[in-house]
């Protein structure tokens, strides 16, 4: 009887399915129909009597009747196995499947009694009471209403019972405790009972919410339903939400300004906010309007009575807390409005006010923390440039300070680089190695560095053209000296001078590394010095007086400073330095030829040594020659010398520079033998007094020649200085035209060796002068030279041509800053290829076109062009 | 050869003017002519003329030198009511083509008088108007400008004149034209440091300025043309001033 039962079992499935719904629906909705046509009992005896439900009555069944049906229900592959089999020889036997006839009702009030039950439950949760019925019961309950298409109502009658619990709950806060905190409490206690609540029913109803949400449109779950409902309340009574609200931002302010806060409430009340999806705008909003209240007025506070770097603390404290607070109970969402709002309020405001009252004071300090601090909030609030813009200030106020001062041009340098160290910690400690503010620096110093020149021709203004006319006239050179004129570039001459201290002799307790050390250092400001000529100069003029004088530090160090000024600015800029070098090794060779040479060894006088410095013209600075009538002893060896050197090199003149020569004199005094290091001069004038006891000024300077002014410095550095091997008679500092010189016979002093002749390394006003005019001069033929070359090819050419033409001949460098500053940078020496292009732009010094036209005009003044007679705006070369 | 010559003679008296042209006219021929003319003793008329002006001269001319030196000019000056810082003076000076200062030799004596076709202090002084319009056209006034500069060069191989006189030169030949402009530059000129003299270049400058440059606004003035730099100073001048 196996497969009748089979065959039964598929029957089974379809008469059910017809018993309910004329047409022949899948099978699986024809299951779900089935389920619900069982008996609306319990569940459990639903399980049990499951078999009961559908009668079997194998006579009912009719294969014949409706083959329709029987073809359709099985699964084809099924349905082709049965028709096998039913064509087996058997019986005709029909089984017929017979349909109960009575349909199951439900109670008349199945629905009443049902709710009512849920009903209880559901207000016995609400009034947190223990309700009689247990939960699955009441699951069920949900379940049978849902299965019988009451769903709608029941959701309804849910919604109701929720809405009147949640209004009344509500209603209860309106006039509740005027305590914020209580009151807060109070509501969120009412809030997690509430949610406790809806968890509780919507778990009771749940199927509810699978079935019957789920598959009507525009229906919300429970718990949905009822954070609508107490939204919607709340909105009802918009006391409690105001109150609550501000309790909230009550309590952020406490805590705020110091007072413990219970973090956990206001996570919750805040969440209670989220949630019911109305935190944008009931709280967010006037949270931030708050804060926003409340760092303004703070900030302002704050500003007023604290200083700068205290503020700066307290707002990085402030930014944190915030940050705090947002991770702690705020939305994640209103961090970064929030920290903003703060961040504008704190900082923003006050950035002008935090940098006009604060920045020098941390800079002067050197307060890296503090700085620090300030430039990664700076950086936060996008205020960066107004920084930088203050540094810049800063490094040009304070700089200035150092450089604008005539009386501390002493300390300048050391000052420059002091500061320029301590910028470069803060820039490396304070401001993370800011690109642009590394700039910022650099130019600022550019800035500090060229604060004190002149261009082309600022030596006590250009010479007026009755001056130079004069000047045509008498033969002079173009310029008049005119001294304690404004220097060229006074930081680059000092830069310069500097130098020439550090690589003096006699700088006892610096090792080599340090003085490596200090020259690298130096160098930074040079590359800043736009006239880098005029620390050529005044380096060249020291750096001669060492190398003649003997009184270089050492000759490595000096050489490895060229070096450095070689890869700097390129071989051109230190051809005629390294020039020096040669010579003096150069001399070496010649002065040892000398004496082993036949001439010296039979000619020269006894008891004399000398060695001679042989410079080329061009290397060396140009010095005035100064006359001096020499002892017969020192002219004799000059004159074999002279010989010697000139069959050696036939061809070359020689010049003797007087003012350079040094000697050292064995000098008997009464109280002791005395070798003495001194200046030619010097030596000229002590020498007289081998047969003298007593000289006027006249006599000696009869005697020697020495023009008036050097005589009197010679003689003031004998009798007046530290070491007086003269006496002055009458004694007095300076040197009078009465004055006699006498030989001082109780001369004593500690050494045996004694230098008396540090005049020769001091530099006189004379020779600042004219170092400063060469440059200018050698600066003004440039020009000149440029515009003439121009003006020679081109004959005629009009004014702005020929300034373009000018400017064309320089660099590049010059026509990029032309429009903005109007200042040119002339290069002096343009060569092709790329190492000495690089060279000419540090070879470059500042050039106006008003010095220009002023060059033009000197032209002009010279004949050397002429205005066009016909229009003014052309100019031809004169040939 | 009388006879052409009286001929000449005859239109000259006709027309001064084409005596005048006959001057400048490059041709050295005629000139040449006319020179000979000019000592020839037959032609009466002439040598009336020639000695009026002679005797005009000498009555002013310093005898030992046999040339009018500044006495004889400032004479001359109060003879026809005229300071002689005027103006006039110097016009007068242009027409002669005085080489020097403060003196007029015999030939610039007669040929300038001859221009202005004049033979005695009456006709000279009634012939000043006519100067002055004379100078004043466009064609002219450009160079009794500059004559006045060269004017002023005592020196040999002097090329520029010191402040103080430029500001009295400009004064003198610009004021009546430049009023306002003249006074500035005048005052600037006295107070800048930067330059003691003035070359021609400039005095050509501020010519050029007064007659182009709109004022008081100077907005037409380009520092980047070529400008002489003292004009470029003082317009920088001005303008700190004004703000």
């Amino acid at each position: 009887m196996s497969l009748p039962t089979k065959r039964s079992a598929t029957a089974t499935a379809s008469t059910a399915g017809t018993s309910t719904s004329s047409t022949y629906p899948p099978m699986k909705k024809a299951k779900c129909q089935a389920a619900s046509a069982f008996s609306p009992l319990d569940y459990s005896k639903n399980g049990l009597h499951h078999s009961d439900e559908v009668v079997f009555d194998p006579s009912s069944i009719s294969l014949d009747d409706d083959p329709k049906l029987v073809d359709y229900c099985p699964p084809p592959a099924a349905a082709n196995l049965s028709r096998k089999k039913a064509t087996l020889p058997q019986p005709a036997k029909k089984l017929v499947i017979k349909l109960v006839k009575a349909k199951p009702t439900l109670p008349t009030n199945f629905e009443e009694d049902t709710w009512a039950k849920l009903q209880s439950a559901i207000k016995a949760i609400f009034l947190k009471q223990p309700d009689s019925c247990d939960l699955e019961k009441l699951y069920q309950a949900v379940n049978d209403l849902c299965l019988h298409k009451m769903g709608g109502n029941l959701y309804l009658r849910i919604e109701k019972e929720c809405e009147a619990h949640i209004s009344a709950a509500l209603q209860s806060l309106v006039g509740q405790s005027p305590d914020l905190e209580v009151f807060l409490k109070l509501v969120a206690t009412c809030w997690k009972d509430l949610c406790d609540q809806m968890l509780m029913i919507r778990g009771i109803a749940l199927y509810l919410d699978r079935t019957y949400v789920k598959q009507t449109p525009n229906v919300r779950s429970l718990w949905d339903m009822g954070l609508q409902l107490f939204r919607k309340h709340l909105s009802l009574s918009p006391e409690v939400e105001h109150k609550t609200v501000t309790g909230i931002l009550r309590m952020i302010e406490r805590e705020r300004l110091g007072e413990s806060a219970d973090r956990s409430l206001l996570d919750h009340l805040l969440k209670m906010f989220t949630s019911l999806g109305i935190y944008a705008e009931s709280f967010e909003s006037p949270f931030l309007e708050c804060t926003s209240e409340f760092y303004a007025s703070e900030g302002m506070k704050y500003m007023q009575q604290s200083d700068v770097p205290d503020y700066l603390k307290h707002v990085e404290s402030r930014l944190n807390e915030e940050q705090d607070r947002c991770n702690i109970y705020i939305d994640a969402s209103t961090k970064k409005p929030l920290i903003a709002t703060a961040e504008k309020q704190l900082l923003e405001r006050h950035i002008s006010a935090i940098l006009d009252k604060g920045f020098m004071m941390l800079m002067d300090g050197h307060r890296i923390k503090d700085l620090q601090t300030m430039y990664s909030l700076f950086l936060r609030v996008n205020s960066l440039e107004s920084l930088r813009q203050a540094l810049s200030m800063y490094i040009r106020r304070t700089g200035q300070g150092m450089v604008m001062d005539e009386e501390k041009d002493k300390d300048m340098v050391s000052s420059l680089l002091e500061f320029k160290a301590s910028l470069d910690s803060v820039w490396e400690e304070s401001f993370s190695k800011n690109e642009g503010f590394c700039i910022t620096v650099k130019d600022a110093f550019e800035h500090l560095i060229n604060l004190r020149q002149a261009g082309l021709s600022v030596i006590g203004k250009e010479m007026s053209p009755i001056d130079s006319w004069f000047a045509d006239l008498l033969r002079l050179r173009p310029l008049f000296p005119v001294y304690g004129a404004s220097p060229t570039n006074r930081p680059a001459e000092l830069i310069a001078k500097f130098l020439d201290d550090k690589l003096r002799a006699g700088n006892k307790g610096t090792s080599e590394e340090e003085l490596e050390g200090t020259l690298d250092k130096v160098l930074v400001l040079f590359r800043f010095i736009q006239g880098k000529d005029v620390f050529e100069a005044f380096y060249k003029k020291d750096l001669a007086k060492r190398l003649l004088l003997g009184k270089s530090a050492s000759i490595d160090a000096e050489k490895s400073m060229i070096s450095k000024l070689k890869t700097e600015c390129g071989s051109q800029f230190t051809n005629k330095l390294e020039g020096m070098f040669k010579d003096i090794e150069l001399s070496k060779e010649i002065n040892e030829s000398f004496k082993q040479s036949s001439q010296a060894r039979t000619k020269l006088p006894s008891g004399i040594e000398m060695s001679v410095h042989v410079l080329t013209t061009g290397y060396w600075p140009t010095y005035p020659p100064m006359d001096v009538r020499l002892p017969h002893e020192l002219n004799v060896y000059q004159d074999i010398f002279k010989e010697f050197y000139l069959s050696k090199y036939s061809g070359r003149r020689l010049m003797w520079q007087n003012s350079l020569g040094h000697c050292v004199l064995k000098a008997e005094f009464p109280k002791g033998r005395k070798e003495l290091a001194v200046s030619l001069f010097q030596t000229v004038v002590l020498m007289l007094f081998n047969d003298a006891q007593k000289l006027s000024l006249q006599d000696i300077k009869d005697s020697t020649g020495i023009e008036d002014k050097e005589l009197r410095r010679t003689l003031q550095s004998l009798a007046c200085g530290r070491v007086r091997v003269l006496q002055k008679l009458p004694k007095g500092r300076d040197v009078e035209d009465d004055d006699s010189f006498l030989f001082n016979e109780g001369f004593t002093a500690p050494l045996y060796r004694i230098k008396v002749n540090a005049i020769q390394m001091k530099e006189t006003v004379e020779e600042n002068t004219s170092t400063t005019e060469r440059v200018f001069q050698h600066r003004q033929y440039q020009v000149d030279a440029a515009i003439v070359r121009i003006m020679k090819t081109r004959k005629v050419l009009s004014h702005t041509l020929l300034i373009t033409e000018l400017f064309q001949q320089m660099n590049e460098i010059g026509r990029q800053t032309l429009p903005s500053s109007k200042t040119f940078l002339l290069l002096m020496d343009i060569d092709i290829d790329e190492k000495n292009i690089l060279c000419c732009k540090q070879l470059k010094f500042p050039i106006k076109p008003a010095d220009l036209k002023k060059r033009i005009e000197s032209l002009i003044d010279r004949d050397y062009l002429e205005r066009d007679k016909n229009n003014s705006q052309i100019y031809n070369y004169l040939a | 050869m009388p006879p052409r010559a009286s001929k000449r003679k005859a239109t000259a008296s006709h027309n001064s003017s084409s005596v005048t042209s006959a001057d400048d006219s490059p041709t050295g021929t005629i000139t040449g002519l006319d020179n000979v003319i000019l000592i020839a003793p037959s032609d009466k008329n002439k040598t009336k003329k020639t000695d009026r002006l002679d005797t005009l001269f000498d009555s002013y001319a310093n005898c030992s030198s046999g040339i009018i030196d500044p006495e004889g000019i400032e004479a001359l000056c109060s003879d026809i009511n005229v300071e002689h810082t005027d103006v006039r003076i110097l016009m007068f000076a242009w027409k002669l083509k005085a080489q020097r200062q403060g003196y007029f030799t015999r030939d610039e004596w007669r040929s300038g008088m001859k221009a202005l076709k004049v033979d005695s202090l009456s006709k000279l002084k009634k012939g000043l108007p006519e100067l002055e319009k004379e100078v004043n056209t466009p064609g002219n006034f450009q160079d009794f400008y500059s004559y006045a500069f060269r004017y002023c060069l005592t020196e040999e191989k002097q090329k520029t004149v010191d402040i103080e006189s430029v500001c009295e030169l400009l004064n003198l030949v610009l004021g009546s034209q430049f009023q306002s402009k003249v006074d500035l530059l005048i005052e600037y000129l006295k107070i800048q440091s930067d330059y003691k003299a003035i070359n021609l270049d400039q005095w050509m400058g501020f010519l050029r300025f007064c007659k182009e440059i709109s004022f008081p606004d100077l907005e037409n003035y380009d520092a980047d043309l070529a400008w002489p730099l003292i004009l470029d100073n003082f317009v920088d001048w001005m303008k700190e001033k004004r703000s």
